[in-house]
Order: structure tokens, then C-alpha cells, then sequence
């Protein structure tokens, strides 16, 4: 998999490499817009990482470019912009998905895996993690084939987490999938939840299924589970 | 609100002015009125007195002048001839001493009889005197005429007074009606005529207030009255774009500073990211660099306040407007949070009428009631070391209420907390402004809460306000502009979704 990372803070454009390739992508960077641009000329990259404040070339003018002659290349956004009317005009002229710095590296994995797999979504209605159990129709949980009561927000908080195997999910992305931006800045939320939620699957089973990444978030663990 | 104390200031520069011009015109009408009255009565008076002089002096001239040739009775006939013996408000009377040579008959209109109008024998030049008979006043000229037989004849010429003072009463009553009639409808026509002119103020006044409370890049309108009217506007208009300029540098100032420190965010959260994944850290490190981690997304979270009060100030942020209800967002939000009160072993209250709409951005009025909610159950209960699930009896509750007041939609969020002391109170809604820097930092607060939360309500044309009583509990209320009857295509979706998702990983 081969990704272009346009971005010309060389510290950012650094850090997003070294984490990239160490999960073995590779990354060519470019600090330039018309020189980013001249790269997806030239080469198939499977995705395309865009930072929206640019010399030269604005990244909102390199995205319109690509847009007129690659329709199908993922393109991730990075913006230090965020008020809705910019995000809305993002999607509009062509973004697949943006994120807002300052990001955790590990939300940026996970959003650079969603896109790069988007074809064949595994979208089976049972998702399955050691012997936990998801069951999408019907809404159950089960451990051990014992099944476990949980409220909504447990439910959708689990199910976020087992969609997302082995990797962490900082506060920030789990408040946005389970709950809404409106509830950013209530930090302990997440935190009385996790906790609610590892009390009924994780308090009389080992292993323990639910991790906490200190300092940036919570994982499900399927390793030890096997 | 705001409309209410314009409408009276309009009302008391229109009557203000309008008095004063009435009260002018009212002195100059009296001025006239008091005028017109003694010029009438004065030549009234004259014209009497110039008559009864003429008529005096005619009798003794070319009458009584004649005595010594023709004789008394010859004379007195001649008098009796040119005067008529039946008049109605005068008479004549020729007397020597108390005997009385000759009079008219008495008067009629008013009947005064003459008999009762003393003689009056004082000068020998023809003087003018009044005299009252029975309330009737009566004017006499008396004129003594020397008679070559050494006689003394008394020629009374006198009328009486009734008639000139009936229309001075008249002239009085008209004056007095006519000064009332004028002031009447110069009182109106004025207070309708300020209309005019004042009009153009209402507007401006109108407008300038919604320049006020929504964006400044709006500008007054220019009425072309060609007066100071126009000019204030000109200048109005002056000052709101240095208004505007210097707000759309502080806009851009907080704007750019947030952007700015964004990247270095970024970098400082993926190094230290990159740090916390060597396995052979020591625990100490692993530590601060987690503790450094924890700092860096605070400032993260108050640069990302920061810029959204900075746009909802400057009206910049855009809002997805539409009907809901209140008392539905209410709801859902209160069952996302519940788990956060029974953590504390608090109660958490609705009292929510329904079906109270708004015309609201449902996710900004969220984030109020998320703000706000969380605030309560924060600092219900001082102290972290309380037991996680208590059985302890709770300290306190949370009581939120959802109703219609008036033209509001009110939302009161209750709580029995710690309480805010009075002297913080006013303070309470500015940015950064935190009343016990302690307690709400372990809380995790970043003392702009409250500030987001005004800057949204405000940007939906409504209010809050806070009551408290310390170690008792605060109180907020939350006003918004009531909708009456809300149109049945947003009735289906009281409770809304993201305007924008992410791509959601599967």
C-alpha cells in the first residue's frame, strides 16, 4: 500500500511517516501542493493524506485538481480548520474524510485502515472476539456463550470497540462514534462508561478483554483472547 | 426584551417634544387671548363714554342753549322729540337740584328704574362715573349746565353696562373655548406629526439593535431625510465599521492564534505518542509523558473553545436551524448522562413538559444541556474519594425542568451543590473565569464551559442566568424564543442527528 503524505510541516510530515511505515506502508512525503500533485500524476497511491494550509498550491485547490482527474483515490484531509462550514465544504468538493489537528496518530490509523479497506467491507452481522460475542440483529452480547445485558450506550460502545480490533481509540473518537461532538470536553464520560462496560464483560472472565492505553484511549484485545 | 424599553424612549422624546411645543403655543395663546380682551373692552368702554359725552353735550349745546329764548317747555319738548321717551338701555335725565326736569322712561333691558340712579352733583366739568342698582352696573356722564336764570341743570346722560359686559362674557367664553380647541388639536396634530420625523429613528433604532446582537456586517439604512437624521446614521454607520474592523482583528487574531498552535500540538501528541511506545521506558517516565499527553489534549480542547466562542461572537458559525423540541433533547441527553449522576449516587430529575419548541441548532443546544448538565452533577457532591458505587444515602440531586413562560422556552437546570459565591456570581460566564480553580481542574474543567454555553444561548437570541446560595446549590435558567406552533415537517424529528458524519470505520 502506498501513501502520499502533502503536508509541509516536516515535524508532522516526519511523525506521520515513521508511524505509518512502522505498520508497513509505504510513504512518500511532499511539502509542496504543485509538486503533491505531480506526484498522483505519476505514481497509484492508494491513498492520499492532504494538509489544507499549503505553499504554493492550497490544499483545497489540490484537492479540486486530483477530483478532475483521479475520482477514486481515498483522500484523508488534514485541517487545523474546523468549523462546520469548512468540514461541509471539504466533503463537497471531494474529501473522503478529514481529520482536525492536533490528532492522536492512533486516530489516524484507524481512519487511514477504514478508507484503504473500503471495498469489501466485512459487514457480517456477528462480530466475534475470543469467545465474545456481538450479535448485530438481535442486538445480544454473549461471553462464554453466556449472554450479558447492556444498555444502548454500553451496546454501541462495545460494538465500536469490536469493530476496531487491536487498535486504540482515543476518548475523542469513541465520544464522536458513540456519542456527538456536543459531549467533547466531558472527558470523564468515556472513562464511567468503559468502566461500566468492563464490569459486566471483563469482571468474571480472563482474560481481560478491554485495555486501557495510558494517555490516549481504549482498545479490545484479541491476542490474548485466542 | 430589548424591544420593549425602545418602544418607551421613543414614546417620552415624542411627548417630551410635543409638550414643550404645546406649552409654548399654549402661552402664546393666552398672551393673545388676554390681549384681545383688554383692546375689546377698552375701545367697548370708549365708544360708551364717547356716546354718552356726545349725547350730553349735544343737549346742553344745542338744547339747553336755547333757554333764555324759548323757554323751558319749548325745550324740553325739543328734547322730548330727538330723545325717544321708551329707550332700553339708557336714559337721560335733566334735574336742578332733586327735582327733576326731565327723563326718559326707566330702562328696560335690564329694568333699572331711574329714579334709583343717584344724582350726581359733584363737578362743573362733565365727569363719568359708575354706579351699581341692584348688581346692574350703570355708566353715567353727568355734565352741569349753568343757566342764564342762575338755575343749575344737572344733563345726565347713562346707560347701562349690561350689554358691553354680556359680550365681554362672551368674548371671554369664546377665547377660553378656542385656546382649549387649539391646544386640543395642536396636541394631537403635533404628537402625529412627530411620528413622521421620528419614524426613520425607529428604524435605525431597530435596526442598530440587530446589528447589536447578530452581525456586524450589517449597515443602518440611509433614509434620505437630508437632516441630523442622516447624519447620525452617517456616522453611526463610521463607527460600526471601526467596530467591525477592530472585531474582525481580535476575530482573527484568536482565529490565527488557535490555527497556530495547532501544528505544534500535533507534533508535541505524536512525538510523545511515538515515546510512549519504547517498551524499556521506566515507570517514572511513562508517568510524566503520560501526564504531558494529558495536558497536551486540554489545550487542545480550549483552543478548540476558544475558536468556537470566537465564531459563535462574531456570528461566523453557521448554524443548522430548525424546529424541535426542547423537552425531547432534553430527554435523550438526560439518558446519555445518567450513568454520569448514578456514578455520584445522584438523582437525576426531570420535570419536562412537552412539546415546547424552539428554533434552535439542535447539536449547539445539546452542547449547552451537556455543558450545563455535567456542571450540576459536578459539583453536587464535593470531594473524589467517595465511594464509585455508594450505598451511602445521596447528598444531593440534580432537578431539570423543561416549560414555556410567556413567549420563552425556559430550561432550569437545578443543582444542590457546593454553590457559587455572590461576589463570582457576575463573573461567572466569562471565559476562563473559574470560581474554585481546584476543584473544577480535577474536575476536569477548562474554565470556558460556561462561556460556550452563553455564547451559544446568545447567538440563538436568548439568556441565561444564574441564582445561587452557597453550600445550597445553583440554579440556571436558560431562555430561548419560544415557537408557537411548530411545522409538522420538523414535528417527525425532535431529536437530531449529526449534520456531518465522519466516515465511519467498519
Amino acid at each position: 500500500m502506498r501513501i502520499l503524505l502533502i503536508e509541509d510541516e516536516p515535524k508532522v510530515s516526519a511523525l506521520v511517516k515513521r508511524g505509518l511505515t512502522a505498520e508497513r506502508y509505504a510513504v512518500d512525503i511532499t511539502a509542496d501542493g504543485r509538486e503533491g500533485l505531480e506526484y498522483t500524476e505519476t505514481y497509484p497511491y492508494d491513498l492520499i493524506l492532504l494538509d489544507l494550509m499549503l505553499p504554493s498550491l492550497s490544499g483545497v485547490e489540490v484537492l479540486q485538481r486530483i477530483r478532475r482527474t483521479n475520482q477514486f483515490v481515498p483522500i484523508l484531509v488534514l485541517t487545523a480548520r474546523d468549523s462546520v462550514d469548512d468540514k461541509v465544504k471539504l466533503f463537497e468538493i471531494g474529501a473522503d474524510d478529514y481529520l482536525t489537528k492536533p490528532f492522536a496518530f492512533a486516530e489516524l490509523l484507524v481512519r487511514v485502515k477504514a478508507l484503504l479497506r473500503r471495498g469489501p467491507v466485512n459487514r457480517s452481522s456477528t462480530l466475534r472476539i475470543g469467545d465474545l460475542e456481538l450479535d448485530r440483529l438481535t442486538q445480544q452480547v454473549k461471553r462464554h456463550g453466556k449472554r450479558i445485558e447492556l444498555t444502548a450506550k454500553e451496546y454501541s460502545l462495545l460494538e465500536y470497540l469490536m469493530q476496531n480490533p487491536d487498535r486504540v481509540l482515543s476518548r475523542n473518537m469513541i465520544i464522536e462514534h458513540v456519542w456527538d461532538q456536543s459531549f467533547d470536553g466531558i472527558t470523564n464520560i468515556v472513562d464511567v462508561y468503559v468502566r461500566h462496560l468492563r464490569s459486566k464483560i471483563d469482571e468474571n472472565s480472563d482474560p481481560k478483554m478491554i485495555r486501557t492505553v495510558r494517555g490516549t484511549g481504549y482498545m479490545i484485545r484479541s491476542e490474548n483472547a485466542v | 426584551m430589548i424591544r420593549k424599553p425602545l418602544r418607551e424612549y421613543r414614546f417620552s422624546l415624542r411627548a417630551r417634544t410635543t409638550s414643550w411645543y404645546v406649552g409654548l403655543l399654549a402661552m402664546a395663546l393666552v398672551v393673545f387671548s388676554v390681549g384681545i380682551y383688554v383692546c375689546i373692552r377698552t375701545y367697548l368702554n370708549e365708544s360708551l363714554q364717547r356716546a354718552l359725552s356726545s349725547t350730553a353735550h349735544t343737549i346742553s349745546d344745542d338744547f339747553l342753549a336755547k333757554l333764555p329764548t324759548k323757554g323751558d317747555a319749548w325745550v324740553l319738548g325739543e328734547i322730548r322729540e330727538s330723545y325717544e321717551a321708551s329707550p332700553n338701555d339708557h336714559y337721560i335725565r335733566l334735574s336742578v337740584g332733586d327735582s327733576v326736569l326731565y327723563q326718559t322712561a326707566d330702562m328696560r333691558d335690564p329694568s333699572i328704574q331711574i329714579s334709583e340712579i343717584t344724582i350726581p352733583r359733584l363737578s362743573r366739568e362733565g365727569t363719568f362715573h359708575r354706579q351699581a342698582i341692584h348688581g346692574r352696573d350703570v355708566m353715567v356722564y353727568s355734565l352741569p349746565f349753568q343757566a342764564t336764570d342762575g338755575r343749575l341743570i344737572e344733563v345726565e346722560a347713562g346707560t347701562s353696562l349690561f350689554s358691553m359686559q354680556q359680550t365681554l362674557h362672551s368674548l371671554t367664553k369664546i377665547l377660553t373655548i378656542a385656546t382649549i380647541l387649539i391646544l386640543i388639536l395642536a396636541t394631537i396634530g403635533g404628537y402625529l406629526l412627530m411620528t413622521q420625523p421620528l419614524r426613520p429613528l425607529v428604524v435605525l433604532t431597530g435596526k442598530a439593535a440587530d446589528i447589536g446582537r447578530k452581525k456586524l456586517g450589517e449597515r443602518l439604512p440611509v433614509i434620505p431625510t437630508g437632516d441630523e437624521l442622516e447624519r447620525l446614521t452617517h456616522s453611526l454607520n463610521g463607527m460600526i465599521d471601526r467596530l467591525e474592523d477592530a472585531l474582525n482583528h481580535n476575530h482573527r487574531f484568536s482565529a490565527d492564534a488557535s490555527h497556530e498552535l495547532r501544528t505544534p500540538l500535533t507534533i508535541m501528541r505524536g512525538e510523545l505518542e511515538e515515546m510512549l511506545r519504547i517498551e524499556e521506558l521506566p515507570p517514572q517516565a511513562v508517568e510524566n509523558l503520560v501526564s504531558t499527553l494529558e495536558e497536551i489534549d486540554r489545550m487542545s480542547r480550549i483552543v478548540n473553545s476558544l475558536m468556537t466562542i470566537t465564531r459563535l461572537d462574531a456570528g461566523g458559525e453557521r448554524m443548522t436551524m430548525q424546529v424541535l423540541d426542547l423537552s425531547e433533547l432534553v430527554r435523550t441527553t438526560m439518558d446519555h448522562m445518567r450513568l454520569l449522576a448514578e456514578e455520584k449516587g445522584l438523582p437525576l430529575n426531570c420535570e419536562c413538559e412537552r412539546e415546547i419548541y424552539v428554533y434552535a441548532d439542535p447539536m449547539r443546544i445539546k452542547q449547552v444541556l451537556v455543558n450545563l448538565i455535567d456542571n450540576a452533577i459536578k459539583y453536587t457532591q464535593p470531594g473524589e474519594d467517595f465511594p464509585e458505587s455508594s450505598l451511602q444515602e445521596p447528598r444531593g440531586r440534580v432537578d431539570i425542568a423543561v416549560f414555556a413562560s410567556g413567549s420563552s422556552a425556559c430550561l432550569k437546570i437545578a443543582d444542590q451543590g457546593i454553590g457559587i459565591a455572590p461576589e463570582v456570581l457576575p463573573h461567572i460566564f466569562d471565559r476562563f473565569y473559574r470560581a474554585d480553580f481546584a476543584r473544577s481542574r480535577d474536575a476536569g474543567g477548562v474554565g470556558l464551559g460556561l462561556a460556550i454555553v452563553k455564547a451559544i444561548v446568545t447567538a440563538h437570541d436568548g439568556s441565561v442566568s444564574i441564582t445561587s446560595t452557597l453550600d445550597q446549590g445553583s440554579t440556571v435558567l436558560v431562555q430561548l424564543p419560544l415557537v408557537k406552533s411548530p411545522e409538522p415537517v420538523h414535528k417527525e424529528e425532535p431529536v437530531p442527528v449529526r449534520k456531518q458524519s465522519r466516515y465511519q470505520p467498519t
